[in-house]
């Protein structure tokens, strides 16, 4: 399914009533593609299968860790590749949402209330709290075409410089989907949304019926990475056995 | 991997799109945006950073960046050049007060080296409202006729009512994909 349907709520005008022959007026020429070839080999660089690592390997190693470390990983971890301190960019996640594009319909949405001094408390008291998210839906889920996913994250008050995302989903071992963004650069103090609408995973009969089984045995770690550094990694899992 | 499989990845991935959108502040840029992908628009707030939503339409993979227009915030807008194939650049037809500083604003893009490439879209949106100038007067008052750096075109739109928005993006996705793709 494409696009197409994905915006089938926007009307759909009937006319080309724009002037759409003024700028075809100006006389060909060459013209250099926005970016360059070396720009976008260099966002490819994802594209390429990284070498296996193991979360034992990347807590051993020196130094920081890259995005193309955890690309490596060949499923969910157990732990945190990092500690909450190591985010000193203040960036913070206060929505997440999931629609339907077919329907239209928001099907799920979690706000986080703003800051109280609870949570502090409870970030001392429980390591995950505020980076691990369990999410129960039901099995009709896992039948979605087109789903558009938003996060809403807000920055301190230092700019972000090459900030980017790596988001792996899995099924036990089994990679379901992995996305890998750049957002670039963030605006000190800024309130930013991102959604990736995109198609979702076909699964086989047999896939659906054992992670509706096997409720929290999928999972989805979320790297977050400054400057190719790990500055934030957030952990869910997710049941698919609700309303049974 | 071979060589052919990685040439073969290059190619997928070139079918990729960065379309980046700015106009002053209250252009209806968001509103735009979210029309587009079939959202309700009912309320929007001002735009205090950026709103990134990728998508895949007619085969190609289409990355908007819709950054904040306040004042405060223009000074940002150059750290999203980089790689732009389409500048979209919302106009509010019905703020007449603020059309000269629009022209200021567009002009000055204009001359990034960074977007010399890119393709620009003009929205004269609002034309819902009632006191909103046609595209004709807007197209004078910003001077587009004496815009030669890069192929352009101006479509009147109701981000509101959806009108015209996908004719322009259309417009823009086939002059990109003519200058980038030709190769194929």
């Amino acid at each position: 399914m494409s696009g197409a349907k994905a915006r089938s709520d926007a009307p759909v005008a009937e006319d080309v009533s724009g002037g759409s022959g003024h700028g075809t007026a100006a006389p060909p020429r060459d013209r250099k593609p926005g970016g360059g070839v070396l720009k976008r080999l260099k966002s490819r660089r994802s594209q390429v299968d990284s070498r296996p690592v193991t979360e034992e390997d990347l807590r051993a190693q020196s130094g920081h860790i890259s995005p193309e470390d955890v690309l490596g990983l060949r499923g969910a971890t157990r732990g945190y590749l990092c500690k909450p301190e190591e985010n000193i960019y203040n960036i913070d996640f206060v929505r997440f949402k999931i629609r339907d594009l077919e329907t239209g319909t928001v099907l799920f949405e979690i706000a986080k209330p703003p800051n109280t001094e609870d949570d502090e408390e409870n970030r001392e008291a429980d390591a995950s709290a505020g980076r691990f998210v369990r999410y129960q839906f039901t099995p009709a889920f896992l039948r979605l075409r087109t789903v558009g996913a938003t996060v809403e994250f807000t920055v301190g008050n230092r700019p972000l410089n090459n900030f980017r995302m790596v988001e792996r989903h899995y099924f036990r071992d089994h990679l379901l989907k992995s996305f890998d963004f750049d957002f670039g650069f963030c605006i000190p103090n800024s309130r930013n949304t991102c959604e990736h609408i995109y198609e979702f995973p076909q699964l086989s009969d047999s896939l659906v019926r054992q992670m509706v089984e096997r409720p929290y045995e999928t999972r989805s770690d979320s790297f977050y990475f400054v400057e190719n550094r790990l500055v934030m990694h957030n952990k869910a899992d997710y049941a698919y056995n609700g309303g049974q | 991997m071979g060589l052919l499989t990685i040439l073969k990845k290059l190619k997928q991935k070139e079918r990729e799109m960065r379309l980046l959108i700015l106009g002053l502040d209250n252009a209806g840029k968001t509103t735009i945006l979210k029309k587009f992908n079939g959202e309700d628009v009912s309320t929007i707030s001002p735009t205090l950073g950026f709103n990134i939503k990728t998508l895949e339409h007619r085969g190609f993979k289409l990355n908007f960046w819709d950054v904040g227009g306040q004042k405060s915030l223009r000074s940002y807008w150059r750290n999203y050049f980089e790689s732009t194939d389409g500048l979209l650049w919302v106009v509010d037809s019905a703020d007449r007060l603020r059309l000269q500083d629009c022209g200021q604003e567009l002009s000055k893009l204009l001359k990034e080296e960074r977007l010399a490439g890119a393709t620009l879209l003009i929205f004269a949106n609002k034309q819902d409202l009632p006191g909103a100038l046609t595209k004709e007067a807007i197209q004078e008052a910003l001077a587009l006729d004496e815009i030669k750096s890069h192929h352009w075109c101006i479509v009147s739109c109701s981000a509101v009512t959806g009108e015209n928005l996908l004719t322009g993006v259309d417009w823009m996705l086939d002059d990109i994909a003519a200058r980038i793709f030709t190769a194929d």
